[in-house]
Protein backbone atom coordinates (compact mmCIF):
# COMPACT_ATOMS: atom_id res chain seq x y z
CA UNK A 1 0.00 0.00 0.00
CA UNK A 2 1.01 3.61 -0.70
CA UNK A 3 0.18 4.81 2.82
CA UNK A 4 -2.07 7.46 1.06
CA UNK A 5 -4.76 9.12 3.63
CA UNK A 6 -7.72 9.89 2.01
CA UNK A 7 -9.64 13.44 3.17
CA UNK A 8 -12.27 14.03 1.65
CA UNK A 9 -13.04 16.90 3.74
CA UNK A 10 -12.62 20.08 1.83
CA UNK A 11 -13.99 18.60 -1.34
CA UNK A 12 -17.05 17.55 0.08
CA UNK A 13 -16.92 21.28 0.67
CA UNK A 14 -16.92 22.27 -2.77
CA UNK A 15 -19.70 19.76 -3.50
CA UNK A 16 -22.33 21.88 -4.55
CA UNK A 17 -19.46 23.49 -7.25
CA UNK A 18 -19.66 20.18 -8.49
CA UNK A 19 -23.41 20.23 -8.89
CA UNK A 20 -23.35 22.72 -10.48
CA UNK A 21 -21.05 21.42 -13.46
CA UNK A 22 -22.85 18.15 -13.39
CA UNK A 23 -26.32 20.51 -14.43
CA UNK A 24 -23.99 21.73 -17.16
CA UNK A 25 -22.58 18.65 -18.06
CA UNK A 26 -26.17 17.07 -18.45
CA UNK A 27 -27.74 20.48 -20.39
CA UNK A 28 -24.85 20.00 -22.61
CA UNK A 29 -25.42 15.93 -22.93
CA UNK A 30 -29.66 15.92 -23.11
CA UNK A 31 -29.27 18.78 -26.11
CA UNK A 32 -27.03 16.70 -27.79
CA UNK A 33 -28.32 13.13 -26.98
CA UNK A 34 -31.62 15.16 -28.43
CA UNK A 35 -30.28 16.08 -31.11
CA UNK A 36 -28.05 13.42 -32.62
CA UNK A 37 -31.11 10.98 -31.87
CA UNK A 38 -32.97 12.48 -34.95
CA UNK A 39 -30.09 13.86 -36.72
CA UNK A 40 -28.30 10.56 -37.02
CA UNK A 41 -31.77 9.00 -38.78
CA UNK A 42 -31.61 11.90 -41.42
CA UNK A 43 -27.66 11.20 -41.93
CA UNK A 44 -28.23 7.59 -41.86
CA UNK A 45 -31.03 8.35 -44.71
CA UNK A 46 -28.45 9.95 -46.59
CA UNK A 47 -25.66 7.73 -46.37
CA UNK A 48 -27.60 4.64 -47.65
CA UNK A 49 -28.90 6.79 -50.58
CA UNK A 50 -28.51 6.00 -53.91
CA UNK A 51 -27.47 9.05 -55.16
CA UNK A 52 -24.16 9.69 -55.26
CA UNK A 53 -24.36 12.79 -54.63
CA UNK A 54 -26.16 12.30 -51.33
CA UNK A 55 -24.24 8.75 -50.17
CA UNK A 56 -20.29 10.03 -50.95
CA UNK A 57 -20.44 13.74 -49.00
CA UNK A 58 -22.31 12.50 -46.20
CA UNK A 59 -20.63 9.13 -46.06
CA UNK A 60 -17.09 11.29 -45.97
CA UNK A 61 -19.12 13.43 -42.74
CA UNK A 62 -19.25 10.03 -41.04
CA UNK A 63 -15.81 8.86 -41.84
CA UNK A 64 -14.27 11.98 -40.07
CA UNK A 65 -15.90 11.75 -37.33
CA UNK A 66 -15.61 8.69 -36.37
CA UNK A 67 -11.73 8.21 -37.30
CA UNK A 68 -10.81 11.38 -35.58
CA UNK A 69 -10.44 12.39 -31.84
CA UNK A 70 -13.21 13.61 -30.22
CA UNK A 71 -10.95 15.99 -28.24
CA UNK A 72 -9.77 16.85 -31.49
CA UNK A 73 -13.16 17.71 -32.66
CA UNK A 74 -13.74 20.15 -29.71
CA UNK A 75 -11.08 21.91 -29.95
CA UNK A 76 -10.78 22.84 -33.56
CA UNK A 77 -14.53 24.02 -33.02
CA UNK A 78 -13.17 25.70 -30.29
CA UNK A 79 -9.70 27.74 -32.27
CA UNK A 80 -10.28 27.42 -35.79
CA UNK A 81 -13.92 27.57 -36.50
CA UNK A 82 -13.96 31.32 -35.32
CA UNK A 83 -11.05 32.07 -37.15
CA UNK A 84 -11.87 30.30 -40.63
CA UNK A 85 -15.97 31.12 -40.27
CA UNK A 86 -15.92 34.55 -38.38
CA UNK A 87 -18.08 33.19 -35.26
CA UNK A 88 -17.57 34.05 -31.84
CA UNK A 89 -20.37 31.86 -29.74
CA UNK A 90 -19.73 31.03 -26.44
CA UNK A 91 -17.47 27.60 -25.47
CA UNK A 92 -20.88 25.61 -24.46
CA UNK A 93 -22.53 26.16 -28.14
CA UNK A 94 -18.84 25.74 -29.83
CA UNK A 95 -19.21 21.90 -27.39
CA UNK A 96 -22.83 21.57 -28.15
CA UNK A 97 -21.82 21.49 -32.24
CA UNK A 98 -18.69 19.26 -32.27
CA UNK A 99 -20.08 16.62 -30.09
CA UNK A 100 -23.63 16.76 -31.97
CA UNK A 101 -22.11 16.60 -35.00
CA UNK A 102 -19.44 13.44 -33.63
CA UNK A 103 -23.10 11.98 -32.05
CA UNK A 104 -24.76 12.25 -35.63
CA UNK A 105 -22.00 10.76 -37.15
CA UNK A 106 -21.74 7.67 -34.79
CA UNK A 107 -25.58 7.22 -34.46
CA UNK A 108 -26.14 7.17 -38.38
CA UNK A 109 -23.82 4.41 -38.33
CA UNK A 110 -26.25 2.60 -36.02
CA UNK A 111 -29.31 3.58 -37.77
CA UNK A 112 -27.67 2.55 -40.79
CA UNK A 113 -27.62 -1.22 -39.89
CA UNK A 114 -31.13 -1.02 -38.19
CA UNK A 115 -32.87 0.37 -41.69
CA UNK A 116 -31.68 -2.17 -43.30
CA UNK A 117 -33.29 -4.67 -41.25
CA UNK A 118 -36.83 -3.60 -41.79
CA UNK A 119 -37.95 -6.45 -44.27
CA UNK A 120 -38.60 -4.68 -47.97
CA UNK A 121 -41.86 -5.71 -47.98
CA UNK A 122 -42.74 -2.90 -45.69
CA UNK A 123 -41.23 -0.74 -48.57
CA UNK A 124 -43.82 -2.05 -51.09
CA UNK A 125 -47.30 -1.90 -48.29
CA UNK A 126 -46.47 1.97 -48.07
CA UNK A 127 -46.37 2.23 -51.55
CA UNK A 128 -49.56 0.61 -51.63
CA UNK A 129 -50.84 2.93 -49.24
CA UNK A 130 -50.07 5.48 -51.01
CA UNK A 131 -47.03 7.27 -48.28
CA UNK A 132 -44.70 9.30 -49.64
CA UNK A 133 -41.50 9.06 -48.95
CA UNK A 134 -41.51 11.43 -46.26
CA UNK A 135 -44.07 10.02 -44.49
CA UNK A 136 -42.85 6.33 -45.02
CA UNK A 137 -39.37 7.34 -43.43
CA UNK A 138 -41.10 9.38 -40.71
CA UNK A 139 -44.15 6.68 -39.56
CA UNK A 140 -43.39 3.73 -40.61
CA UNK A 141 -39.19 3.82 -40.73
CA UNK A 142 -38.13 5.88 -37.54
CA UNK A 143 -40.20 4.45 -35.10
CA UNK A 144 -38.85 0.81 -35.99
CA UNK A 145 -35.42 1.65 -36.30
CA UNK A 146 -35.49 3.63 -33.60
CA UNK A 147 -36.48 0.22 -31.43
CA UNK A 148 -34.25 -1.74 -33.04
CA UNK A 149 -30.94 0.37 -33.06
CA UNK A 150 -31.81 1.83 -28.90
CA UNK A 151 -29.05 -0.73 -27.31
CA UNK A 152 -26.50 1.26 -30.08
CA UNK A 153 -27.94 4.51 -29.36
CA UNK A 154 -28.38 4.16 -25.79
CA UNK A 155 -24.41 3.12 -24.83
CA UNK A 156 -23.28 6.33 -28.06
CA UNK A 157 -25.36 8.68 -25.92
CA UNK A 158 -23.47 7.02 -22.41
CA UNK A 159 -20.08 6.98 -24.50
CA UNK A 160 -21.25 11.05 -24.93
CA UNK A 161 -22.26 12.50 -21.66
CA UNK A 162 -18.14 10.71 -20.89
CA UNK A 163 -16.98 12.26 -23.63
CA UNK A 164 -18.93 15.79 -22.41
CA UNK A 165 -16.17 16.47 -20.09
CA UNK A 166 -13.62 16.78 -22.86
CA UNK A 167 -15.36 20.50 -23.39
CA UNK A 168 -13.74 21.26 -19.75
CA UNK A 169 -10.66 21.87 -21.88
CA UNK A 170 -12.26 24.85 -23.40
CA UNK A 171 -13.39 26.39 -20.78
CA UNK A 172 -16.92 24.78 -20.50
CA UNK A 173 -17.81 24.86 -16.56
CA UNK A 174 -18.86 21.55 -16.39
CA UNK A 175 -18.25 18.83 -14.09
CA UNK A 176 -15.09 18.02 -15.12
CA UNK A 177 -13.83 21.65 -15.36
CA UNK A 178 -15.24 22.35 -11.48
CA UNK A 179 -13.67 18.94 -10.60
CA UNK A 180 -9.98 20.30 -12.07
CA UNK A 181 -10.67 23.58 -10.72
CA UNK A 182 -11.70 22.18 -6.97
CA UNK A 183 -8.46 19.54 -6.94
CA UNK A 184 -6.24 22.46 -7.80
CA UNK A 185 -7.68 24.40 -4.75
CA UNK A 186 -7.66 21.91 -2.24
CA UNK A 187 -4.80 19.92 -3.15
CA UNK A 188 -6.67 17.03 -3.17
CA UNK A 189 -6.81 15.62 -6.59
CA UNK A 190 -6.95 12.61 -5.89
CA UNK A 191 -10.56 12.71 -3.88
CA UNK A 192 -11.22 15.01 -6.07
CA UNK A 193 -11.40 12.88 -9.45
CA UNK A 194 -12.47 9.74 -7.63
CA UNK A 195 -15.56 11.54 -6.83
CA UNK A 196 -15.93 13.07 -10.47
CA UNK A 197 -15.27 9.56 -11.53
CA UNK A 198 -18.18 8.43 -9.18
CA UNK A 199 -20.79 10.46 -9.91
CA UNK A 200 -19.96 9.79 -14.00
CA UNK A 201 -20.18 6.14 -13.12
CA UNK A 202 -23.18 7.02 -10.69
CA UNK A 203 -25.37 8.32 -13.57
CA UNK A 204 -24.09 6.32 -16.33
CA UNK A 205 -24.49 2.80 -14.68
CA UNK A 206 -28.40 2.55 -14.23
CA UNK A 207 -28.54 3.88 -18.01
CA UNK A 208 -26.21 1.09 -19.14
CA UNK A 209 -28.43 -1.60 -17.81
CA UNK A 210 -31.42 -0.44 -19.45
CA UNK A 211 -30.30 -1.54 -22.42
CA UNK A 212 -30.84 -5.61 -21.52
CA UNK A 213 -33.84 -4.42 -20.64
CA UNK A 214 -34.95 -2.23 -23.99
CA UNK A 215 -33.65 -5.90 -26.20
CA UNK A 216 -36.21 -7.80 -24.48
CA UNK A 217 -38.68 -5.36 -25.43
CA UNK A 218 -38.15 -5.15 -28.22
CA UNK A 219 -37.81 -8.92 -29.15
CA UNK A 220 -41.56 -9.05 -28.62
CA UNK A 221 -42.65 -5.88 -30.09
CA UNK A 222 -40.87 -6.74 -33.49
CA UNK A 223 -41.15 -10.32 -33.07
CA UNK B 1 -66.44 -8.89 -72.52
CA UNK B 2 -64.87 -12.13 -72.12
CA UNK B 3 -66.95 -13.04 -69.12
CA UNK B 4 -69.80 -11.62 -66.81
CA UNK B 5 -69.92 -12.76 -63.16
CA UNK B 6 -70.95 -16.37 -62.49
CA UNK B 7 -72.01 -17.23 -58.99
CA UNK B 8 -71.36 -14.46 -56.69
CA UNK B 9 -73.47 -11.02 -58.21
CA UNK B 10 -71.51 -7.98 -59.57
CA UNK B 11 -71.51 -4.61 -58.27
CA UNK B 12 -73.58 -1.58 -59.18
CA UNK B 13 -71.65 1.15 -60.58
CA UNK B 14 -67.84 1.75 -59.15
CA UNK B 15 -67.16 -0.02 -56.01
CA UNK B 16 -65.67 3.04 -53.84
CA UNK B 17 -67.70 3.01 -50.95
CA UNK B 18 -65.94 0.05 -49.83
CA UNK B 19 -67.93 0.26 -46.38
CA UNK B 20 -71.42 -0.22 -46.96
CA UNK B 21 -70.75 -2.35 -50.11
CA UNK B 22 -71.23 -5.60 -48.05
CA UNK B 23 -75.05 -5.94 -48.66
CA UNK B 24 -75.26 -4.23 -51.83
CA UNK B 25 -75.39 -5.80 -55.33
CA UNK B 26 -77.71 -7.85 -57.12
CA UNK B 27 -77.61 -9.65 -60.42
CA UNK B 28 -79.65 -6.82 -61.59
CA UNK B 29 -77.46 -4.17 -61.37
CA UNK B 30 -74.24 -5.83 -63.28
CA UNK B 31 -76.33 -4.48 -66.46
CA UNK B 32 -76.03 -1.00 -64.84
CA UNK B 33 -72.27 -1.24 -64.58
CA UNK B 34 -71.72 -2.23 -68.19
CA UNK B 35 -73.25 0.43 -69.40
CA UNK B 36 -71.17 2.63 -67.97
CA UNK B 37 -68.39 1.05 -68.72
CA UNK B 38 -68.79 0.05 -72.79
CA UNK B 39 -66.90 -3.30 -73.98
CA UNK B 40 -64.83 -1.36 -76.23
CA UNK B 41 -63.16 -0.06 -72.93
CA UNK B 42 -62.32 -2.52 -70.13
CA UNK B 43 -61.63 -1.06 -66.92
CA UNK B 44 -57.98 -2.72 -66.50
CA UNK B 45 -56.11 -2.63 -69.84
CA UNK B 46 -52.49 -3.85 -69.67
CA UNK B 47 -50.57 -4.02 -72.83
CA UNK B 48 -47.52 -5.31 -74.38
CA UNK B 49 -45.95 -4.70 -70.84
CA UNK B 50 -42.14 -5.67 -70.74
CA UNK B 51 -40.58 -6.39 -67.16
CA UNK B 52 -36.86 -7.42 -66.64
CA UNK B 53 -34.28 -7.84 -64.03
CA UNK B 54 -30.19 -6.88 -63.97
CA UNK B 55 -30.62 -4.74 -66.97
CA UNK B 56 -32.46 -6.54 -69.25
CA UNK B 57 -30.30 -9.80 -68.25
CA UNK B 58 -32.98 -11.80 -66.94
CA UNK B 59 -36.60 -10.87 -68.42
CA UNK B 60 -39.78 -11.49 -66.37
CA UNK B 61 -42.60 -10.55 -68.42
CA UNK B 62 -42.11 -10.76 -72.03
CA UNK B 63 -44.63 -8.89 -73.12
CA UNK B 64 -47.84 -9.49 -71.47
CA UNK B 65 -50.94 -8.12 -72.66
CA UNK B 66 -54.92 -8.55 -71.45
CA UNK B 67 -57.63 -6.75 -69.87
CA UNK B 68 -60.18 -7.38 -67.22
CA UNK B 69 -63.93 -5.40 -66.96
CA UNK B 70 -65.10 -3.54 -63.81
CA UNK B 71 -66.89 -6.99 -63.30
CA UNK B 72 -64.08 -9.44 -62.88
CA UNK B 73 -62.16 -11.09 -60.88
CA UNK B 74 -59.32 -12.19 -62.56
CA UNK B 75 -57.23 -14.95 -61.08
CA UNK B 76 -53.59 -15.27 -62.51
CA UNK B 77 -52.16 -18.86 -62.43
CA UNK B 78 -49.20 -20.50 -63.58
CA UNK B 79 -45.87 -22.10 -62.34
CA UNK B 80 -43.41 -20.19 -60.19
CA UNK B 81 -41.36 -17.80 -61.88
CA UNK B 82 -43.74 -17.26 -64.39
CA UNK B 83 -44.34 -13.81 -64.05
CA UNK B 84 -47.07 -13.70 -62.24
CA UNK B 85 -46.76 -11.69 -59.00
CA UNK B 86 -44.40 -9.27 -60.97
CA UNK B 87 -47.26 -8.69 -62.82
CA UNK B 88 -49.16 -7.62 -60.09
CA UNK B 89 -46.69 -5.43 -58.89
CA UNK B 90 -46.26 -3.37 -62.02
CA UNK B 91 -50.54 -3.23 -61.79
CA UNK B 92 -49.60 -1.83 -58.08
CA UNK B 93 -46.70 0.69 -59.68
CA UNK B 94 -44.58 -1.23 -57.63
CA UNK B 95 -41.93 -1.66 -60.41
CA UNK B 96 -40.40 -0.25 -63.07
CA UNK B 97 -41.15 -1.26 -66.47
CA UNK B 98 -39.10 -1.67 -69.99
CA UNK B 99 -42.06 -0.84 -71.87
CA UNK B 100 -45.52 -0.98 -72.23
CA UNK B 101 -48.67 0.56 -70.24
CA UNK B 102 -51.57 -0.38 -68.17
CA UNK B 103 -54.73 1.58 -68.20
CA UNK B 104 -57.26 1.73 -65.08
CA UNK B 105 -60.71 3.40 -65.68
CA UNK B 106 -59.46 4.44 -69.37
CA UNK B 107 -56.57 6.59 -67.87
CA UNK B 108 -52.95 5.56 -68.64
CA UNK B 109 -51.31 5.82 -65.15
CA UNK B 110 -48.85 3.83 -65.68
CA UNK B 111 -46.26 3.75 -68.92
CA UNK B 112 -42.56 3.20 -70.29
CA UNK B 113 -41.98 6.74 -71.69
CA UNK B 114 -39.55 7.36 -74.57
CA UNK B 115 -36.62 7.84 -72.34
CA UNK B 116 -37.18 4.55 -70.71
CA UNK B 117 -38.42 5.65 -67.53
CA UNK B 118 -41.27 4.59 -66.02
CA UNK B 119 -44.10 7.20 -65.37
CA UNK B 120 -46.58 6.33 -62.61
CA UNK B 121 -49.73 8.42 -62.37
CA UNK B 122 -49.89 8.63 -58.32
CA UNK B 123 -53.50 9.69 -58.06
CA UNK B 124 -54.46 7.40 -60.69
CA UNK B 125 -52.37 4.45 -58.33
CA UNK B 126 -54.09 5.45 -55.03
CA UNK B 127 -56.98 3.88 -56.15
CA UNK B 128 -55.53 0.42 -56.44
CA UNK B 129 -54.93 -1.31 -53.35
CA UNK B 130 -52.78 -4.46 -52.73
CA UNK B 131 -51.92 -7.02 -49.76
CA UNK B 132 -49.20 -9.00 -49.83
CA UNK B 133 -47.55 -12.89 -49.44
CA UNK B 134 -45.54 -11.92 -46.26
CA UNK B 135 -47.71 -10.22 -43.63
CA UNK B 136 -46.52 -6.33 -44.11
CA UNK B 137 -48.34 -4.80 -41.21
CA UNK B 138 -46.41 -2.01 -39.57
CA UNK B 139 -45.19 -3.94 -36.02
CA UNK B 140 -44.96 -0.45 -34.13
CA UNK B 141 -48.69 0.48 -34.77
CA UNK B 142 -51.73 -1.40 -33.18
CA UNK B 143 -54.56 -3.04 -35.99
CA UNK B 144 -56.27 0.71 -35.43
CA UNK B 145 -52.73 2.79 -36.35
CA UNK B 146 -51.78 0.54 -39.26
CA UNK B 147 -55.55 1.17 -40.41
CA UNK B 148 -55.61 4.69 -39.83
CA UNK B 149 -51.85 5.74 -40.86
CA UNK B 150 -52.61 6.52 -44.58
CA UNK B 151 -56.59 8.04 -44.36
CA UNK B 152 -54.86 10.12 -41.66
CA UNK B 153 -51.34 11.03 -43.03
CA UNK B 154 -52.01 10.74 -46.30
CA UNK B 155 -54.96 12.19 -46.94
CA UNK B 156 -55.32 14.33 -43.94
CA UNK B 157 -58.52 12.59 -42.89
CA UNK B 158 -59.65 13.24 -39.16
CA UNK B 159 -57.97 11.13 -36.80
CA UNK B 160 -61.58 10.76 -35.23
CA UNK B 161 -63.47 9.85 -38.80
CA UNK B 162 -60.54 7.69 -39.70
CA UNK B 163 -60.79 5.62 -36.29
CA UNK B 164 -65.16 5.52 -36.93
CA UNK B 165 -64.69 4.17 -40.09
CA UNK B 166 -61.95 1.89 -38.93
CA UNK B 167 -63.90 0.68 -36.23
CA UNK B 168 -66.62 -0.33 -39.19
CA UNK B 169 -64.46 -2.01 -41.02
CA UNK B 170 -63.33 -4.15 -38.17
CA UNK B 171 -66.54 -4.98 -37.13
CA UNK B 172 -67.75 -5.77 -40.31
CA UNK B 173 -64.91 -8.39 -40.48
CA UNK B 174 -64.81 -9.79 -37.22
CA UNK B 175 -61.78 -8.20 -35.88
CA UNK B 176 -63.31 -5.42 -33.76
CA UNK B 177 -61.39 -7.47 -30.65
CA UNK B 178 -58.59 -6.77 -32.13
CA UNK B 179 -58.09 -2.98 -32.12
CA UNK B 180 -55.59 -2.56 -29.77
CA UNK B 181 -53.32 -5.62 -30.51
CA UNK B 182 -50.29 -5.58 -32.16
CA UNK B 183 -49.21 -7.54 -35.22
CA UNK B 184 -47.10 -9.91 -33.29
CA UNK B 185 -50.24 -10.93 -31.04
CA UNK B 186 -52.08 -11.81 -34.08
CA UNK B 187 -52.26 -15.00 -36.13
CA UNK B 188 -51.31 -15.16 -39.39
CA UNK B 189 -54.80 -15.18 -40.59
CA UNK B 190 -55.65 -12.20 -38.32
CA UNK B 191 -52.55 -10.13 -39.93
CA UNK B 192 -53.94 -10.45 -43.53
CA UNK B 193 -57.71 -10.07 -42.48
CA UNK B 194 -55.89 -6.62 -40.93
CA UNK B 195 -53.81 -6.38 -43.92
CA UNK B 196 -57.03 -6.64 -46.54
CA UNK B 197 -58.85 -3.91 -43.78
CA UNK B 198 -56.02 -1.54 -43.97
CA UNK B 199 -56.01 -1.59 -48.02
CA UNK B 200 -59.83 -1.04 -47.78
CA UNK B 201 -59.68 2.00 -45.51
CA UNK B 202 -58.16 3.88 -49.12
CA UNK B 203 -61.50 2.70 -50.38
CA UNK B 204 -60.02 1.36 -53.32
CA UNK B 205 -61.31 0.71 -56.48
CA UNK B 206 -59.05 -2.72 -57.69
CA UNK B 207 -57.48 -4.50 -55.26
CA UNK B 208 -55.01 -7.02 -55.72
CA UNK B 209 -53.72 -10.15 -54.14
CA UNK B 210 -50.30 -11.43 -54.05
CA UNK B 211 -50.56 -14.90 -52.59
CA UNK B 212 -51.86 -13.56 -49.63
CA UNK B 213 -52.30 -17.42 -48.19
CA UNK B 214 -49.69 -18.85 -49.32
CA UNK B 215 -47.81 -18.10 -46.11
CA UNK B 216 -50.49 -19.51 -44.22
CA UNK B 217 -51.20 -22.13 -42.06
CA UNK B 218 -53.88 -24.60 -43.93
CA UNK B 219 -56.54 -23.66 -41.23
CA UNK B 220 -56.01 -19.89 -41.26
CA UNK B 221 -56.32 -20.05 -45.04
CA UNK B 222 -60.63 -20.09 -45.26
CA UNK B 223 -61.35 -16.92 -42.91
CA UNK B 224 -58.42 -14.93 -45.05
CA UNK B 225 -60.00 -16.17 -48.25
CA UNK B 226 -63.99 -15.89 -47.27
CA UNK B 227 -62.82 -12.61 -46.51
CA UNK B 228 -61.98 -12.07 -50.50
CA UNK B 229 -65.01 -13.50 -51.30
CA UNK B 230 -67.48 -11.19 -49.25
CA UNK B 231 -65.33 -8.72 -50.52
CA UNK B 232 -66.08 -10.04 -54.13
CA UNK B 233 -69.69 -10.14 -53.15
CA UNK B 234 -69.85 -6.68 -52.53
CA UNK B 235 -68.43 -5.74 -56.53
CA UNK B 236 -64.83 -5.27 -55.74
CA UNK B 237 -63.22 -5.74 -58.81
CA UNK B 238 -59.69 -7.61 -58.23
CA UNK B 239 -56.78 -9.55 -59.01
CA UNK B 240 -55.84 -12.39 -57.72
CA UNK B 241 -52.45 -14.49 -57.61
CA UNK B 242 -52.92 -18.07 -55.93
CA UNK B 243 -51.93 -21.36 -55.86
CA UNK B 244 -55.07 -22.70 -54.61
CA UNK B 245 -57.15 -24.16 -57.19
CA UNK B 246 -59.98 -24.48 -55.31
CA UNK B 247 -60.87 -20.95 -54.44
CA UNK B 248 -59.26 -19.73 -57.93
CA UNK B 249 -61.94 -21.75 -59.50
CA UNK B 250 -64.70 -20.04 -56.77
CA UNK B 251 -63.82 -16.91 -56.98
CA UNK B 252 -62.37 -16.40 -60.90
CA UNK B 253 -64.73 -15.22 -63.68
CA UNK B 254 -61.64 -14.80 -65.73
CA UNK B 255 -58.39 -16.76 -65.33
CA UNK B 256 -55.04 -16.01 -67.10
CA UNK B 257 -52.45 -18.11 -67.11
CA UNK B 258 -48.96 -17.15 -66.85
CA UNK B 259 -45.82 -18.87 -67.53
CA UNK B 260 -42.01 -17.82 -69.17
CA UNK B 261 -43.37 -14.46 -69.17
CA UNK B 262 -46.09 -14.58 -71.33
CA UNK B 263 -49.82 -15.06 -71.34
CA UNK B 264 -50.03 -18.74 -72.31
CA UNK B 265 -53.91 -19.06 -71.97
CA UNK B 266 -56.84 -16.32 -70.72
CA UNK B 267 -60.49 -16.79 -70.32
CA UNK B 268 -63.49 -17.86 -68.87
CA UNK B 269 -62.62 -20.43 -65.51
CA UNK B 270 -65.29 -23.12 -67.26
CA UNK B 271 -62.99 -23.76 -69.94
CA UNK B 272 -59.60 -23.05 -68.80
CA UNK B 273 -60.46 -25.69 -65.59
CA UNK B 274 -62.22 -28.23 -68.12
CA UNK B 275 -60.83 -27.91 -71.27
CA UNK B 276 -57.68 -25.98 -71.13
CA UNK B 277 -57.19 -25.07 -74.67
CA UNK B 278 -52.77 -25.76 -74.91
CA UNK B 279 -50.89 -28.40 -73.05
CA UNK B 280 -48.96 -26.09 -71.36
CA UNK B 281 -51.92 -25.51 -69.06
CA UNK B 282 -53.12 -29.04 -68.99
CA UNK B 283 -49.53 -29.66 -67.40
CA UNK B 284 -49.66 -27.13 -65.01
CA UNK B 285 -53.33 -28.19 -63.87
CA UNK B 286 -52.32 -32.17 -63.62
CA UNK B 287 -49.23 -31.54 -61.76
CA UNK B 288 -50.99 -29.08 -59.23
CA UNK B 289 -53.98 -31.80 -59.27
CA UNK B 290 -50.83 -34.24 -58.06
CA UNK B 291 -49.83 -32.22 -55.62
CA UNK B 292 -46.28 -31.51 -57.00
CA UNK B 293 -44.89 -28.22 -57.72
CA UNK B 294 -44.10 -27.46 -61.79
Amino acid sequence: MSGYSFDFFYVLNGFSRLLQGLIVSLELTAIVVGIGTFSGFVLALATSSRSLFLSVPTRLFVEIFRCTPALIQIVWFFYCLPVLADVFWPPFTMGVIALTLNLTAFNSEAYRAAIQAIPAAQRDASIALGLSRWHQAIHVVFPQVLRIASPVLVSNSISLFQQSSLVAIVSVEDLMYQGKLLAVQTYRPIETFTIVALIYFGLSFPISQLVGRIERYNARLLA
Amino acid sequence: MVSGSRQIPAAPGPASSVADAGGAGSAGQSAEGEDRLPATQPFVEIRNLRKSYARGAIPVLKGVGDTMSKTDRLVILGPSGGGKSTLLRCVMGLETIDSGAITLDGRNYIECLSNGRTFVDRTVQRQVGMVFQHYTLFPHLTVLGNLILAPVKRNGEKKGAAIARAEALLSRFGLISKLKSYPSQLSGGQKQRVAIARALMLEPKLMLFDEVTSALDPELIAEVESMISELAEGGMPMMIVTHDMGFAKNIATKVLFCADGVVMESGDPETFFAAPKIKRTRDFLASILRGTKV
